[in-house]
């Protein structure tokens, strides 16, 4: 009795005094917490290649960008439009955009931001040297600009242009005094990388980090951060044990083997939201019907005529992918099954294609009545650095191809390599990604399904060189069509057409997934962009 | 000799039975005393240390699962058709869609980990001891062209050597895997571009005392052609450094093979050996999904261990000075 007592007393005693002692140290480390608080460690995992807005167009540069400059239109996190540096916009005949904009924006240096800044940069735009993938596409519809007074801008077209709020979003603004003579290695050194955004540039470390402060003069809603370390962390690995060990407090491009443990940590959290990138196949139709294609021969290494321009194979090819098992097994639900090109719930979305429905033995019958019973072999190549899980997604359908008979070569490669060989038209199938930029089908339409023009710039992206008479003519359509629910209807229908041809095979859209410390709330962003200003203390 | 009779019972068959075997003992084992060839002294020798022996038996079971692994692996890890993607990540001991146990689990693609290793150990092993021997006959060749003829054949050479050495070796074949692309073939024919140069400066060494001594001096009086006094006289007697060294090198270049292919370079992804089942394992160490890295990781180091065990002795065996 005595003795539990004694005990009671004893660890009363000690709790006491470690209460003082926590008390004490709380108190001593107070002054010192708000100032660690406005400090935000921020690690990415594609390095940033440049701090000029118009050299790469690259979704790691353009987060960047996005911190220190601005443009006319802004996306929000689920990828809709909203006003930027212009307040309002309208359509004054079918040639013609006006833009008005917001009034008393300043540079970080000072400067006024006019309607002679924007008549500049979209100038400046095309002139950028050594672009390795250039803005110019988003500038191209500009035919003219004109500065009607200090706050209104109006953007002439050939015809017209629904897309070109859209498109003038994609383009950050400069200062017409500032950047009189912008280089790109100006930029980089910091001399120039001077926008209206609502942080200023501090320093840049290529391949290791870039520096920001807060513009306190920002006309827009007060960033909580005085300061952000940008810091690019490469090796997934890595990243994920920076945010356990609190060295940094957001990551971007959560490993999917890693989302569970994060998820569960008591110290960190999840942001996620469905991507506007969807994950695909590209077949060959580059050389004429009746020839063969590289990669493709029969089962005994003969050989034969592209059997990819026969609709029925393709089908076959599609029903053989088993999605869900894809985006259960190997994407650990780090994303959905895919029948088109966007994700439910995003504008020109077509309600009534689904994902193509696993039926591999439909897919045999197929192979069969296109007179191909015993299959053929293929190799299927794909990058195995640049998408989440790409080298594991492309051996998952090796396996499936397998089983309905096409004898399938998996062949990973590094990006740089893919994709010179992929634009070469070297494979007969392989995998990549497209992001909607402009959030609706009209962008992966475009690029991606549209008969190659290189004049034209349609079909840029086309690497399998699908082509169907049909859907470019409804394209063409909905690109000449300003109103935006009639344009929907035109492009649902245009999406339809290009699914059912089987113009590429889709497998998934990807989940965006940023994983924080519990002090930080982030919103996750469907343009996959890894931005300050998408993080917020946690209440 | 001849044990004593057992008590009562069968007297007369023990008795008779022993009588050949003695006659064998009788006509064997003076022969052994009067013969000591030196392959009998150094089996003789090697077996002193049991360590090196239970390397031995180790590397023998490990041989025998690489030879056979077609045969005693439940599933064809390279047939793509034989795998399925459902069965991805499966903890050892779990059962497969269609009954199947798989005793080390599955990597993420659904392939017996079990299986993985057996094939993996195959080509571990074919890479290794190929690169190995053709490396040996190589280096060895112009080693001994080196010591022998001396002079600017000799400078040449091991200049030549000289350069190969400075080269890290890793970063070596990484260039010439770059160059070549993937496959097999190309691991081995990196793996003897890296190492021949170690066995050329190991040769040469042991081949110029050699050279010096009289019993060259005398075949070179008899005017025997070099390609004889080359290969019949000075080679032989080269060889105990070689062995040890060419051990030492199967161990080598098994794990650099694994390097290669852990860095995403050496063998086709759906063929992986050790180091590509190890860097597929690898990202889920993190997630707790331990089993496909390590079990593939603990083969790779078992082989390289026992031959290791094996070379490190046959060293002491080989060399005259730590002969007591």
């Amino acid at each position: 009795m005595a003795r539990s007592l004694r005990l009671r007393d004893f660890t009363g005693a000690s709790a006491l005094a470690l209460g003082a002692a926590l008390g004490a140290s709380l108190g001593a480390l107070m002054p010192a917490a708000p100032a660690m608080a406005q400090t935000l460690n921020f690690a990415v995992g594609a390095p940033v290649t440049s701090i000029d807005p118009h050299y790469h167009n690259l979704s790691p540069n353009n987060a960047l960008a996005g911190h220190i400059f601005e443009s006319l239109a802004d996306f929000d996190p689920r990828h809709r439009l909203g006003p930027g540096l212009a307040e309002s916009w309208r359509v004054v005949d079918e040639n013609t955009w006006e833009f008005k904009l917001r009034r008393g924006v300043k540079f970080h240096n000072g400067q006024d931001f006019t309607a002679e800044d924007v008549a500049f940069t979209i100038a400046r735009v095309p002139t950028v040297p050594n672009s390795p993938s250039s803005f110019a596409i988003y500038t191209r519809a500009a035919r003219e600009v004109q500065v009607v007074d200090p706050y209104t801008v109006r953007i002439r077209t050939n015809g017209p242009y629904p897309l070109m709020p859209v498109d003038i979003a994609s383009i950050y603004m400069l200062d017409s005094q500032t950047h009189r003579d912008p280089k790109t290695e100006d930029f980089n050194s910091g001399r120039l990388a001077v926008g209206t955004g609502p942080y200023r540039f501090v320093s840049y470390r290529p391949g290791d980090r870039v520096e920001l402060a807060r513009n306190d003069a920002h006309w827009g809603e007060r960033q909580p951060w005085e300061r952000v370390n940008y810091r690019m962390i490469t090796n997934d690995s890595a990243r994920t044990a920076a945010l356990l060990a609190g060295d940094v407090d957001v990551i971007d491009q959560v490993p999917t083997s890693d989302i569970a443990r994060l998820r569960s940590d008591q110290r960190t959290a999840l942001a996620e939201i469905t991507s506007l990138r969807i994950i695909y196949l590209h077949l060959d139709r580059s050389r004429p019907a009746g020839q063969p294609t590289p990669m493709i021969t029969d089962n005994n290494g003969q050989p034969i005529p592209n059997p990819l321009h026969d609709g029925r194979v393709r089908r076959a090819l599609s029903m053989a992918i088993d999605r869900k098992a894809i985006v259960e097994r190997v994407m650990e639900g780090a994303a959905i099954p895919s029948g088109q090109f966007l994700p439910p719930g995003t504008y020109s979305y077509a309600p009534g294609l689904q994902p193509p429905a696993y039926d591999p033995d439909g897919a045999k019958r197929l192979l069969a009545e296109a007179g191909l019973p015993n299959g053929f072999r293929i190799s299927l190549h794909g990058p195995n650095d640049r998408y989440m899980n790409d080298a594991r997604i492309i051996q998952a359908i090796g396996q499936m191809w397998t089983r309905i008979g096409v004898r399938t070569e998996v062949q990973p490669l590094p990006w740089t390599t893919f994709t010179a060989r992929a634009g070469r038209q070297e494979f007969a199938a392989f995998l990549v990604g497209w992001g909607s930029g402009t959030g609706e089908a009209s962008s992966p339409l475009r690029s991606l399904v549209a008969t190659f023009d290189r004049n034209t710039g349609f079909g840029a992206a086309n690497r399998g060189r699908f082509s169907n008479p049909e859907m470019d003519g409804l394209l063409r359509q909905a690109l000449g069509t300003v109103d935006d629910e009639r344009r929907e209807q035109i492009l649902i229908r245009a999406t339809e057409v290009a699914m059912r041809d089987v113009g590429i095979i889709p497998i998934h859209n990807q989940i965006n997934y940023w994983a924080h410390r519990r002090a930080v709330q982030v919103t996750a962003r469907a343009d996959e962009l890894s931005q300050a200003m998408s993080v917020r203390p946690a209440r | 000799m001849t044990p004593p009779p057992a008590e009562g019972t069968i007297v007369a068959k023990p008795a008779a039975t022993p009588a050949p075997d003695s006659e064998v003992q009788a006509e064997t084992a003076p022969a052994a005393v009067r013969v000591e060839t030196p392959l009998r002294r150094f089996i003789v020798d090697f077996c002193d240390s049991p360590l090196a022996l239970f390397g031995l038996a180790v590397f023998a079971v490990i041989a025998f699962i690489a030879i056979f692994a077609p045969w005693i692996s439940p599933q064809n890890p390279y047939d793509l058709a034989q795998l399925d993607i459902m069965d991805g990540r499966l903890e050892p001991g779990s059962q497969s869609m269609d009954g199947k146990t798989f005793y080390l689990g599955t990597d993420d693609q659904g392939r017996d980990m079990m299986s993985g290793i057996f094939y993996g150990l195959r080509i571990s092993l074919l890479v290794g001891a190929g690169s190995a021997l053709i490396a040996l006959l190589v280096g060895t060749t112009l080693g001994l062209t080196a010591a022998f003829f001396g002079g600017r054949v000799d400078s040449v050479i091991m200049r030549i050597v000289d350069l190969q050495l400075s080269f890290p070796t890793i970063l070596v074949a990484l260039m010439i895997l770059a160059i070549l692309g993937k496959g097999i073939a190309n691991v081995v024919l990196a793996l003897v571009i890296v190492q021949w140069a170690y066995y050329a400066r190991t040769v040469r060494g042991s081949a110029l005392v050699e050279r010096r001594r009289e019993y060259i001096e005398a075949a070179q009086c008899l005017a025997l052609p070099n390609r004889r006094i080359l290969f019949r006289h000075l080679l032989p007697n080269c060889l105990p450094p070689l062995i040890v060294v060419g051990t030492m090198q199967v161990a080598h270049s098994i794990s650099l093979e694994a390097t290669l292919s852990f860095l995403g370079v050496g063998v086709p992804i759906t063929e992986p050996s050790l180091g590509l089942l190890i860097a597929n394992g690898f990202e889920y160490m993190l997630s707790g999904k331990y089993w496909i890295s390590f079990y593939p990781g603990i083969a790779l180091l078992v082989t390289i261990v026992s031959i290791n065990l094996v070379g490190d002795h046959l060293r002491d065996v080989l060399n005259p000075r730590l002969q007591k």
